[in-house]
């Protein structure tokens, strides 16, 4: 079992989060001025709770800061100081470091003193000393507890006694206990060696005699109030024998208390509590020893307060979803598979098989859709932290920017959320750093002084699409070109389109800022961020107007469970290509192909040369071929936005795959992704392409004297 | 039978972590009839519903604080004479003086132990 405590501590931490996500809306609100009464409340509250709660766990640090900013945070709550300005952007580095404060009680790091205490003292001067946060007023407070006479049924005086209790058993036995031969009566006297018994017997269903049929039919039953000093297990041990025999329940019978408990008839709360005129047979009436109402609706007649109760949610372990993720993905294999061998065996498409098979595969695909509801999330919580690196962005190079969020309650998957923090984080800085002006120079164009940083995020044809978009300068195309030529990464008579000269930022190394800031740091750069989007399986493009701004549109699939492929055949073999890293697909032709090499050939694509890869022969499959005619390429865009031809013998298909991790049994595997589970049974690996590209050697012609073809994948033992 | 398998508590915060940090509390202290709301007209809900001999409230919670739900519990007939039991971050004089004059039976300051609760607890109801 595992303990509690640390599963109260783990949703502590969880609970915290959304904590922290409401203070956060909450000074975003009286940022912008829309914020009432309430929103002061509702931020003093978290900050409040947060302190509570890490108090219980001994989390100091956390509680020392929680405390100073909960007392400066009471002053605005109590008018005698507003929060604007100065003051509120205190607030918000005092939210960001009790953000810090939290993960680093999490993950049981010390947090940086140094960064915590000129916030914590500047708070601190918020406060008028007579009512700064030294240990409050430690006068002892006049107050003595009021007890309740709470007479349950004890006897406070005697010890011996004090545990008498009585119970209600109530006992139905079944046609077996009496076929066994067991007696009542001699359970009847076990109960009352136990203590003081009261015995009635329940005989409303027993027949006239003359109707009796089957005499040893049970037709009674029996309920008994027992005062004891024992427990519930002795009571139980009288029914020993015949527990399997009959229904039996014993429940607590508290003596009717001294504290008013609501008469539940009053209330209407008790529909299925005997009515008035049959109590005569009855044992008196129970205290109502009913489990607490776990699932009841109070809302059902009960004249309390309608209680505009949040939206009921549970906390899952991600590990469990995960798991059903991984069972619905088998059911759509499953499912494709029965659809291939209905349809083999010759079963015509208006037969009852097909139509039940066809609506298996709508609830399939509707199961599907809803399990990966589950992994999604509002990229809220991904919106507030860009909130905060734009505050801390700003505040470094001394510029003064506005973020604007939209669409902040777009669902995406968890995992695509979590992995977009760090591209997102440093496009955001790229923006503030690069892509926004000096405020001298934006006034100097007549632009507002506060630059503006616009992120949303919005779902497009199935694919969740994330804009960073700034009101800067725009890209500088000259600048851009001549570092690129300067840093030899083009020729210096190319002949660029603007996009293709704004897709040059996402060269390796590529950097636009003269000087490597503080901020943005040399080394990564935006070929990082494009390769982070890839691996999610997502796109990165780019638009930029001179003057105007510079936007970055992100598109990623919705899941990272299914993947849009293009299943191909190359040497016998099957293999699914992400359809996202695509570009293009033809039929060479004989004038296509040209030499470079006696083991290199490249194809010219209107007026573009570009090398040749058989996917067959880089895979280890087959040797190079002799002579590509007529062949299938496929033109795989790359990361420096240039693109390459891989060859394959066909093309089967375009469809949904579900993507079977290979990690976990074979590590890192060069040149593939995933391996999934075709409509036949059959299992096909999925390609990761610029892997493919990067690691090829290129030989597409069969040198001489011939070598073996390379093993591959390497030591796997994986073949489709 | 002891006091604790009768006696039947409700928890009220609005943080789930302190509903269960104090159910865990009441738990091993032996009391196991506890059921929690997370503000005070829930808990006037299921009051109404399963009658308790105690409540145990946060003061500082959203809507109506632990205080407003003293006072609507000693203005409701059934609930009148329920034990009430404060659970505060911050005791000061008046607002321990504002709990004396709506009938609070005991309080308890944040962050706490166990053994206080108990304590605070045992105040009211006797030895548990």
């Amino acid at each position: 079992m595992t303990d509690p405590m640390a599963e109260i501590r783990a949703s502590f931490f969880i609970e915290c989060d959304e904590l922290l996500e409401a203070m956060q809306d909450g000074l975003q609100a009286i940022d912008e001025g829309s914020g009432d009464g309430e929103t002061v409340n509702t931020v003093f509250r978290a900050v409040h709770s947060i302190k509570g709660g890490a108090g219980a766990f001994g989390l100091d640090a956390l509680v020392g800061f929680a405390h100073r900013f909960e007392t400066a945070l009471d002053e605005v709550r109590s008018g005698r100081l507003t929060a604007d300005g100065e003051v509120l952007r205190l607030f918000f580095t005092g939210s960001d470091i009790l953000a810090d404060l939290v993960r680093d009680s999490r993950d049981g790091l010390e947090t940086d003193e140094a960064r915590i205490s000129p916030v914590r003292d500047a708070l601190d001067r918020l406060v008028p000393a007579a009512d700064a946060p030294g240990e409050a007023d430690t006068d002892a407070l006049d107050f003595q507890p009021l007890t309740l006479a709470l007479d349950l049924g004890l006897d406070d005086g005697a010890e011996q006694q004090a545990d008498t209790a009585t119970w209600s058993i109530r006992f139905h036995p079944t046609r077996a206990l009496f076929e066994s031969g067991n007696e009542p009566l001699f359970l009847f006297r076990a109960l009352r060696d136990l203590g003081a018994l009261t015995v009635l017997c329940h005989d409303d269903e027993v027949p006239p005699l003359d109707a009796i049929e089957d005499p040893e039919a049970p037709h009674a039953w029996w309920a008994f109030e027992l005062s004891t000093t024992e427990g519930e297990a002795a009571i139980r041990e009288c029914f020993d024998f015949v527990e399997d025999l009959c229904q039996l329940e014993i429940r607590p019978l508290s003596e009717a208390p001294v504290i008013a408990l609501p008469d539940p008839e009053a209330l209407g709360a008790a529909p299925d509590a005997a009515p008035p005129g049959t109590a005569g047979r009855e044992p008196p009436p129970e205290a109502d020893p009913a489990p607490p109402p776990a699932t009841a609706t109070p809302e059902a007649g009960n004249p309390g307060p309608a209680a505009a109760t949040p939206r009921a949610t549970v906390r899952v372990d991600l590990e469990r979803i995960d798991r059903l993720v991984n069972l619905v993905g088998e059911i759509v294999i499953n499912q494709a598979m029965l659809s291939q061998s209905v349809e083999a065996a010759g079963i015509p498409p208006n037969s009852p098989v097909r139509a039940g098979l066809e609506e298996f595969l709508q609830l399939t695909r509707d199961i599907q859709e809803s399990v990966m509801m589950i992994r999604a999330q509002p990229v809220k919580s991904l919106f507030q932290r860009m909130a905060r690196i734009v505050r801390e962005a700003s505040a470094t190079i001394g510029k003064e920017v506005r973020l604007r969020t939209e669409g902040e309650n777009t669902e995406v998957d968890k995992t695509v959320i979590e992995r977009l923090a760090d591209p997102l984080t440093h496009m955001i800085r790229n923006a503030v750093d690069h892509g926004l002006e000096s405020g001298e120079a934006r006034e100097a164009q007549g632009k507002s002084r506060v630059g503006t940083v616009h992120l949303r995020a919005f779902h497009r044809s199935g694919r969740i699409v994330i804009e960073v978009a700034d009101d800067g300068g725009g890209i500088d195309r000259e600048k851009v070109l001549a570092k690129a030529i300067a840093r030899g990464l083009i020729e210096p008579d190319s002949q660029l389109s603007d996009q293709e000269i704004d897709n040059l930022l996402f060269l390796p190394g590529f950097s636009t800022a003269d000087e490597v800031s503080s901020l943005s740091g040399r080394g990564v750069g935006m070929d990082v961020v494009r390769n982070a989007i890839q691996a999610l399986g997502g796109r990165i493009s780019i638009t930029s107007a001179r003057g105007e701004g510079t936007s970055f549109s992100i598109s990623l699939p919705l899941t990272l469970a299914v993947l849009d492929g293009m299943v191909v055949r190359v040497a016998g073999e099957t293999i699914v290509v992400p359809l996202n890293a695509i570009l293009e697909t033809l039929a060479l032709g004989p004038q296509d192909i040209r030499s470079l090499g006696p083991t290199t050939q490249v194809v010219r694509i209107r007026e573009r040369f570009l090398p040749l890869f058989d996917l067959g022969a880089e895979l280890g499959y087959r040797a190079p071929l002799d002579d590509y005619t007529g062949q299938i390429v496929l033109l795989i865009g790359q990361e420096d936005g240039a693109s390459a031809a891989v060859v394959v013998d066909a093309i089967e298909d375009q469809r949904q795959v579900v993507i079977k991790g290979l990690h976990d049994s074979y590590g890192r595997v060069p040149r593939i992704a995933a391996a999934t589970i075709l409509g036949d049974g059959q299992i096909a690996l999925i390609l990761d392409p610029v892997d493919l590209v990067a690691r090829a050697d290129g030989r597409t012609r069969q040198p001489k004297p011939a070598t073996d073809p390379k093993p591959l994948p390497e030591n796997t033992g994986l073949t489709a | 039978m002891a006091l604790r398998d009768q006696l039947r508590i409700i928890v009220v915060d609005d943080m789930s972590t302190s509903r269960g940090l104090i159910t865990q509390a009441l738990d091993s202290f032996g009391i196991r009839q506890v059921e929690s709301a997370r503000d005070g007209p829930e808990a006037l809900a299921k009051i109404a519903a399963w009658p308790v001999h105690l409540v145990v409230s946060d003061m500082n919670m959203p809507g109506m604080n632990g205080l407003q739900l003293l006072h609507a519990l000693r203005s409701g007939p059934a609930t009148r004479t329920v034990g009430f039991l404060l659970i505060t971050g911050k005791a000061d004089r008046q607002l321990i003086e504002q709990g004396k004059q709506l009938g609070m039976n005991n309080f308890v300051p944040k962050p706490f132990q166990p053994p206080q609760l108990r304590a605070a607890i045992e105040a009211i109801v006797g030895r548990l």
